[in-house]
């Protein structure tokens, strides 16, 4: 039997925060935006990391299955990572002149990513996937951008809703809608505004909250790719989030198409703050029109940080091998679930899976039994997709099983059936 | 984000979520259910472009009903704003029907909605008093149900919430205090004024004066859900979407 954990040096943390700190502790990682039912199952800070494990405040060690919502591909503190970006910031990092390592990592990501001719270098998700739109609309001189609903592409206004507080009404009033994988209504949409779209930006899959994560259909992104050529919209992939835990070359390449304009973070730099927009020669010169910068986007401690991540995630045989960890880690929940008689789906690509437990419609089952693995040692999330790392052991995927194998039978002893 | 208030939209509110609160009143407050003893009385408001509803009194208790055909005093109102002007105080209603009966429209009913109004906007200090704190902060959650529901269904901005609502009630519940809910049907929402009995997601609060902290704006919902003084569960993406639509209350209730 595992441990119970506790977290009460982490409500005294929450405390002073929340007297200093907007919300205590503001997005994602949040116990609001990050789903944490009940919260006090939940750490809310941590105090170190290592491989495939963070350790709370309150000293609890967690085999973490979010790896910061995806940053950490290869483990924590990765010693090949970070001896790179050692060695970088030896020499200079924030310089008045950037370094060649843009020049290599740029050549490096064009070498790996099928679509890719150039590289373009940020900061965070948002950076890429608000650049990609501008250069959409300053390449097709069109306004429009066509969504597929339950997306996520960042927080600029943009990628917001009309309903979302600080959001004007004439920062999204030239998106449109569409429902994933229904490709006659995406032509309907095309259709109906015809030589103003700029843009389709989606992830490679739908990794929407709250219900199973839905894979394309067969044929559907080529058709999709067509239907874009035909219209002379720009194809934008926001590969942030499955980015190089699919394929090696891009998302794109895994469902076998080519994007136009494909942005990458997480996985890029194993932790290092950089991400990129990867795109087709035929949209460089736009790129190189636009105005767009920032004061550490040319920083080279990323730029070596990433170029060892990618190298390491080449020789590592990734993503495949992250894909065979998650299937094993799959096949065990579900294993397990089955066991107590729970109906626990297992979605999206086995790198990225998400979970849920179908046998209740209100989610409520599902939030006790992953706070039941929380507080056992197993950082799962509730309604967001989990991500693997290169470091996790068959032991740590045993123990996983293990703890939820406990958190199953304490949910069902509350739930008799 | 959107400004703008909608005068349909405040109709709506109007109708349903504050004069809706006078069933409530008259469940809590003695004083409500004197002001009615003996006196038997159905007002309907006709709202040209708006809601129609009459407010149906009898033996101390109030009932709400759609529509405005069934009426002893029937108040009609050529747009929403005409309506919305007799709630703030500065339009007079004048009767199609009921001319005999006005004297319960200016006694007992204005006493009544004066009534509620000093719970819903207390004066300095009458939060003070335990019992009336209690009745104002339970009157205060049916309004705030009752206008949800209105700016799903009528704001524009509203409407956008609801649409991505899914079906199922909505839970709002304070610990040893009262309980409401919002049930959302084809992303059209209406307010439940009793204790739901089963719900999609809920949204509670620890206690009465947590609460009312919260619905006054003194405390930030999130720093709530991190320390616990407030919890969510199930459906969360309703309750995401529900806290949008409040940020839209505080405008048109203010």
């Amino acid at each position: 039997m595992h441990e119970i954990y506790t977290h009460e040096k982490s409500r005294e943390e929450f405390a002073r925060a929340a007297k200093v700190i907007p919300s205590g502790v503001y997005g994602h990682l949040g116990p609001a935006e990050g789903c944490f039912i009940p919260v006090d199952a939940f750490p809310l800070f941590s105090s170190r990391a290592q491989g495939s494990y963070f350790w709370d405040v309150d000293g609890n060690r967690y085999i973490d299955y979010m790896c910061a919502y995806g940053p950490n591909v290869l483990g924590y503190n990765d010693p090949d990572v970070d001896a790179a970006a050692a060695a970088q910031r030896r020499l200079g990092d924030c310089t008045t002149s950037p370094s060649t390592k843009m020049i290599d990592f740029a050549e490096l990501l064009v070498d790996t990513v099928k679509s890719a001719d150039w590289a373009f270098f940020a900061k965070n998700g948002n950076d890429v996937t608000t650049m990609a739109v501008m250069a959409a609309r300053a390449y097709t001189h069109r306004k429009k951008i066509v969504f597929f609903k339950g997306y996520y592409h960042g927080i600029s206004p943009w990628t917001q809703k009309i309903d979302y507080s600080g959001v004007l009404e004439e920062e999204v009033w030239n998106n449109v809608y569409v429902d994933w994988n229904d490709f006659d209504q995406l032509a309907e949409a095309f259709e109906k505004n015809k030589g103003q779209i700029a843009a389709l930006i989606a992830q490679p899959y739908m990794h929407g909250n709250f219900k199973d994560n839905e894979l394309p259909l067969p044929d559907y992104w080529q058709k999709v790719r067509k239907l874009c050529t035909d219209n002379d919209v720009v194809l934008v992939i926001d590969d942030v989030r499955a980015g190089f835990r699919l394929d090696i070359a891009g998302s794109d390449h895994y469902f076998g198409f080519e994007a136009d304009l494909i942005c990458f973070c997480k996985a890029l730099a194993n932790g290092y703050n950089v991400s990129a927009l990867c795109g087709k020669d035929f949209l460089k010169n736009t790129i190189s029109g636009l105005s767009y910068t920032g004061s550490y986007w040319l920083s080279a401690v990323p730029f070596a940080a990433g170029i060892a991540c990618i190298e390491k995630m080449k020789k590592l045989g990734m993503p495949e091998l992250l894909i065979y960890k998650g299937t094993l880690v799959k096949n065990g929940l579900i294993a397990a679930a089955q066991k107590y008689g729970f109906d626990l789906h297992v979605s999206g690509v086995p790198s990225l899976f998400y979970l849920r437990i179908a046998d209740d419609p209100t989610l409520m089952l599902h939030q006790e039994w992953i706070a039941e693995c929380v507080r056992r040692g197993v950082f799962f999330t509730n309604h967001h997709n989990h991500f693997l790392n290169a470091s996790l052991t068959d032991e740590d995927i045993a123990e996983t099983i293990a703890v939820a194998d406990e958190a199953f039978a304490a949910v069902r002893e509350r739930h008799p059936r | 984000m959107d400004s703008t208030m909608d005068q349909t939209t405040l109709a709506y509110i109007n109708m349903y979520a504050v004069l809706g609160a006078l069933p409530t009143l008259c469940e809590l407050s003695e004083q409500a259910r004197t002001l009615l003893a003996d006196k038997s009385c159905a007002v309907g408001f006709a709202v040209k472009g708006g809601p129609q509803a009459t407010l149906r009194f009898a033996n101390g208790a109030c009932t709400f009903e759609e529509g405005a055909e069934h009426c002893d005093i029937k108040l009609p109102f050529s747009a929403p704003e005409k309506f919305n002007a007799m709630i703030n105080g500065t339009g007079k209603p004048f009767p199609s029907k009921g001319f005999t009966k006005l004297s319960f429209l200016l006694g007992p009913f204005t006493k009544l909605t004066d009534l509620l109004s000093s719970y819903l906007k207390p004066a300095p200090g009458a939060l003070d008093d335990e019992n009336f704190f209690n009745v104002s902060t339970t009157l205060m959650i049916h309004v705030i149900a009752g206008a949800v529901a209105q700016i799903g269904n009528h704001d524009k901005v509203g409407r956008a919430s609801a649409g991505y609502i899914v079906d199922g009630v909505i839970c709002l519940r304070i610990v040893n205090g009262p309980s409401v809910g919002i049930l959302a049907q084809n992303h059209v929402l209406s307010a439940i004024h009793t204790p739901p009995k089963q719900w999609m997601s809920y949204m509670e609060f620890s206690d009465i004066r947590m609460a009312r902290a919260l619905f006054d704006g003194k405390v930030n919902a999130v720093v709530c859900i991190g320390n616990g003084s407030v919890r969510v569960g199930g459906m969360v993406s309703q309750i995401d979407n529900v806290n949008r639509i409040l940020d839209r209350v505080g405008r048109y209730l203010a």
